[in-house]
């Protein structure tokens, strides 16, 4: 791999990662054989659940954790041995680890000091910075006389200081609350497209990745379930584990019963999917049918036609303000959810604890995957 | 890759340093003292030096392991008597430490937060001044021509001087007032974090406030009883000033027999065989509580 | 009724605390040479004390081993938290952490004689070190640098390791993280280890006892001959006048302590209500 041409395509792919592995005392893998390429200006996420080895992979970009087989390679140069302080990548850590002893000022000028840069470069670079996160008037605050908003600001600014290659950001949201969070995260976006750095960050927050990244890894048990832009991952996860661990998702396992190039069916034990585009796989085959709880359409009236359709009865009803999620028993004991738009201001559908109800989707509302 | 072999160099240096300058200074100052202790334990005295346990009149080595001090030790009950009272006093100290600290911690615990860093530094201050001192102002309240039998005798209360000093009474005042703020810190650390709503829980439950204590709060200070007994029991076992300055004849201390062979006698292998078998009676409560401390991390793993 | 049983209890406990140095501190200004029969209030024995040749010189030479001791207890001491906490795993670090420990566990009696042995035999094949104050400083030093050992230790442990690797990531070699980052941030526990052991030393009679050579007597060992020997009323002097010392530092410290805690909290509320942020 490290063979090939090492002038075409540069320009493009800033990291490269080629089979990265980490081992923890020779038995637990923290990180399987990863391979990724991140391009220039790209915001690249990593999301998985706890323990999914995102961490390590993200400590192992940072230079913390030596791997223990493959090549990270950034701009083509080969950095998998480079100690953390050479570097040219920087991080933002979860809760921002600022120096508790060094005013904000100094948090900033902390990395371009250690680089040497004449006094006055530093000057203008710091305060150049506090005035991209806004926080000029606090330059000579301690962190802990910040709020959690301005710390995570002062950490964004001391980790772009030395305008590195790439930036890492761990969890960057995870210390702020829900409210705080929403509008963070956009701003979090602003400044890094405006300082057109590009980024990889670690999430275990869906939302975060979705709104933040350019494309998503999703990760499980140390290698990557699937890689591609948001909606991709959404709209059409590769496997379960995908369709399961990002939203909520509704799983009909059954039977590819017609299997043609524009369309298949799919029979199962509630109902017959009727998918309109085709898949790759054969007659007989046993798939799972994924459906998106807001792509169900609730009803009293029994809906036309043969396919896409089932009826049950309304076991739970919880209200989330802009929707409410309906829990539907079918009549084999499997509970589907369906989430309806609260678009007028009278609960819609009429529908109430125990009645018989009519769930629908359309014909290319669901996603096929193979096990 | 050579940047990378200095830098990996370099990390190994520094962490060979700060690993080997502590091994070092303690492999010195205490491995190194403690065999040589047990190998003169195992000499005799030859006039004025210990004997070498090496001996090379035959033209090659052979060591000589002389077990004379250990079964003088052994034959002598004044020593077991020594060790078993020793132990006595230890385990007093301790339990009249636990009663006293432990309604003490308990209180401090309950009373209010504001109050709190100050009944804390109050239990802390009399640790910063000289314990020595401190031993030694007992001994002026405690004689027969002392502080309190001065005052008893002027209000009439008694008529004769009590008896308070150079026996067992004066020992474990000693004793106890040294170590009383071992027990008090880690019970009191412990009952301060105890979480107020398990005893609501409790009372909620039907509980009446009594029974709440010994079933809830008394096991889940199990920690800081153990953490504090050990702390008062250790050094009480060992201790050589307080037994001498407030001891008499009848309170044989092991410490003190140690200090008596070695200074007075001038009977070094004798001196290190007692400090050995001292030694081995400190490991045996240490290794239970390491035992339970190993228990109680697997626990909340 | 439970309240007033526990006042009752707490009161009484420090009564018991303090019952001791009260009469020490009382008694000093008696003018009797009876330690403990009062006559009428006077500075008798501290004229006394002032023209003790032998107690001034023993605390001229506690003060400076425990000052030379503090300082070495710190230095080993902070070696020692780092072995142990910074670097998990090596071969032997069981072996250190039971040696650290062995000062706060054994009794000083044993410590004391193991030194001595040891510092016996080092001077029959090499010929020095004379027993005086070089050995009764490393004997204290040794003692203080366990204790320094769990001071530095416990504020190693709560500090946030994220801060190294922040240090790391922003471009600090291993010593420079440590010069800029790690050590500011220990100050405090190196204040407080080097008080601690600075006490521990200024307080110790054993180890002293068995380390000092012809001439070398700490104060405490003079103290402790004395009040061997009966009640002595310049002890009570020395008493009081460590006693003043003693407290104006603790007092002092602690309201220090708390200030910061406050300011600290004030910046903290300040932090919190820039709402224009």
């Amino acid at each position: 791999m490290a063979t090939g041409p090492k002038v075409a395509n540069t320009r493009e792919d800033l990291l490269r990662v080629e089979g990265l592995t980490k081992i923890y005392d020779g038995a637990v893998k923290a990180v399987d054989n990863v391979s990724l390429t991140v391009a220039t200006g790209e915001i690249f996420a990593l999301l998985g659940g706890s323990g999914c080895g995102k961490s390590t992979l993200l400590r192992m970009l940072a230079g913390f954790e030596t791997p223990t087989k493959g090549k990270i390679f950034l701009a083509d140069e080969d950095i998998t041995n480079l100690p953390p302080y050479k570097r040219p990548i920087n991080m933002m850590f979860q809760s921002y680890a600022l120096f508790p002893h060094l005013s904000v000022w100094e948090n900033i000028a902390f990395g371009l000091r250690r680089d040497h840069v004449p006094n006055d470069q530093i000057k203008e670079r710091v305060e150049s910075m506090l005035s991209l996160v806004q926080l000029g008037k606090y330059a000579q605050r301690k962190p802990h006389q910040l709020s959690g908003g301005q710390q995570q600001r002062v950490a964004l600014a001391r980790s772009l200081a030395k305008r590195p290659k790439l930036l890492l950001l761990d969890e960057p949201l995870g210390a702020l609350d829900k409210k705080l969070r929403e509008t963070t995260q956009l701003e979090l976006v602003n400044i890094i497209e405006e300082v057109g750095v590009t980024c990889v960050l670690v999430t275990h927050d869906q939302e975060e990745a979705m709104t933040m990244a350019s494309r998503i890894a999703v990760m499980s048990e140390g290698y990557f379930l699937q890689v591609g832009a948001p909606d991709e991952v959404y709209e059409m996860p590769n496997s379960r584990q995908v369709a399961d661990f990002i939203g909520n998702v509704n799983m009909f396992d059954g039977v590819v019963e017609v299997d043609e190039p524009d369309h298949v069916t799919v029979r199962c034990d509630e109902c017959v999917h009727y998918v309109g585009h085709g898949i790759s796989g054969n007659k007989g085959m046993s798939v799972g049918v994924a459906l998106r709880p807001e792509k169900i359409l609730l009803s009293k009236e029994r809906p036309q036609g043969e396919f896409n359709w089932c009826e049950g009865e309304v076991v739970e009803i919880v209200y989330f303000g802009d929707h409410t999620t309906y829990h539907l028993k079918l009549p084999n004991g499997k509970v589907i959810k369906a989430q309806e738009i609260n678009n007028t201001r009278d609960l819609s559908c009429g529908l109430t604890w125990g009645d018989r109800a009519y769930a629908r989707w359309n014909d290319l509302a669901m996603v096929v995957v193979t096990q | 890759m050579a940047k990378v072999q200095s830098f990996m160099r370099s990390l190994t240096q520094g962490r060979q340093l700060v690993i080997g300058v502590p091994y070092l200074w303690f492999a010195i100052l205490t491995a190194i003292p403690l065999l040589i202790v047990l190998k003169i334990s195992l000499s005799e005295m030859e006039a004025t030096s210990v004997s070498d346990m090496i001996d090379w009149t035959n033209g090659w080595p052979t060591v000589k392991l002389n077990f004379a001090s250990y079964l003088f030790l052994s034959s002598d009950t004044l020593y077991f008597q020594t060790y078993l009272s020793s132990l006595k006093y230890a385990v007093i100290t301790t339990v009249i430490c636990l009663a006293i600290g432990y309604p003490f911690a308990y209180f401090m615990a309950r009373s209010p937060k504001h109050l709190q860093p100050m009944l804390l530094m109050m239990i802390m201050l009399p640790f910063w001044t000289s314990f020595l001192l401190r031993i030694y102002a007992w001994k002026t309240l405690l004689v027969s021509n002392g502080v309190i039998n001065n005052v008893l005798l002027s209000l009439g209360i008694i008529k004769s001087p009590l008896l308070m000093m150079n026996n067992s009474f004066s020992l474990l005042v000693g004793m106890v007032y040294s170590y009383l703020p071992f027990m008090i810190l880690p019970l009191y650390a412990n009952l301060s974090k105890l979480d107020l709503r398990y005893l609501e829980a409790a009372a909620d439950l039907g509980t009446s406030p009594f029974k709440a204590f010994w079933l809830i709060t008394v096991p889940l200070s199990k920690a800081g009883i153990i953490a504090g007994s050990m702390l008062v029991f250790i050094p009480a076992v060992g201790e050589y000033v307080i037994p001498e300055l407030l001891g008499g004849p009848d309170t044989l201390m092991i410490g003190r027999v140690l200090w008596d062979e070695f200074f007075s006698n001038n009977d070094w292998p004798m001196a290190s065989s007692v400090a050995v078998v001292m030694i081995l009676l400190i490991l045996l409560p240490m290794a239970l509580f390491n035992k339970y401390q190993a228990e109680q991390s697997e626990v909340k793993v | 009724m439970i309240k007033l049983f526990s006042r009752s209890w707490m009161i009484a406990v420090y009564i018991f605390l303090y019952l001791p140095i009260v009469t020490l501190v009382v008694f000093s200004f008696n003018n009797s040479s009876l330690v403990t029969v009062w006559s009428h209030a006077s500075l008798r024995w501290y004229t006394v004390l002032a023209n003790d040749a032998d107690l001034i010189a023993a605390v001229g030479l506690s003060l400076k081993i425990a000052f030379l001791s503090a300082l070495m207890s710190v230095f080993f001491g902070t070696f020692t938290a780092f072995a142990l906490n910074r670097y998990r795993r090596f071969r032997g670090r069981t072996l250190l952490a039971s040696m650290a420990s062995t000062p706060l566990v054994m009794p000083d009696v044993i410590v004391g004689l193991s030194l001595l042995l040891m510092l016996v035999s080092m001077q029959h094949w090499l010929g020095f070190p004379e027993r005086g104050l070089f050995t009764i400083l490393l004997g204290h030093a040794l003692l203080g640098t366990a204790y320094a050992t769990v001071v530095v230790t416990s504020r190693l442990r709560e500090m946030d390791g994220k801060l190294d690797e922040a240090a790391m990531d922003l471009g600090c070699q291993p010593f420079q993280v440590f010069r800029l980052v790690t050590l500011p941030l220990l100050v405090p526990a190196l204040v407080s280890a080097f008080l601690l052991t600075f006490t521990l030393s200024f307080d110790d009679v054993v180890l002293s006892s068995f380390l000092s050579g012809p001439g070398y007597s700490t104060l405490p060992m003079v103290v402790f001959s004395r009040a061997r020997l009966g009640l002595n009323p310049t002890i009570n002097a020395v008493a009081t006048v460590t006693i003043t010392v003693v407290t104006i530092a603790v007092v002092a410290s602690s309201f220090y302590q708390s200030h910061m805690e406050r300011k600290r909290k004030r910046d903290i509320a300040l932090a919190y209500s820039d709402k224009n942020q």
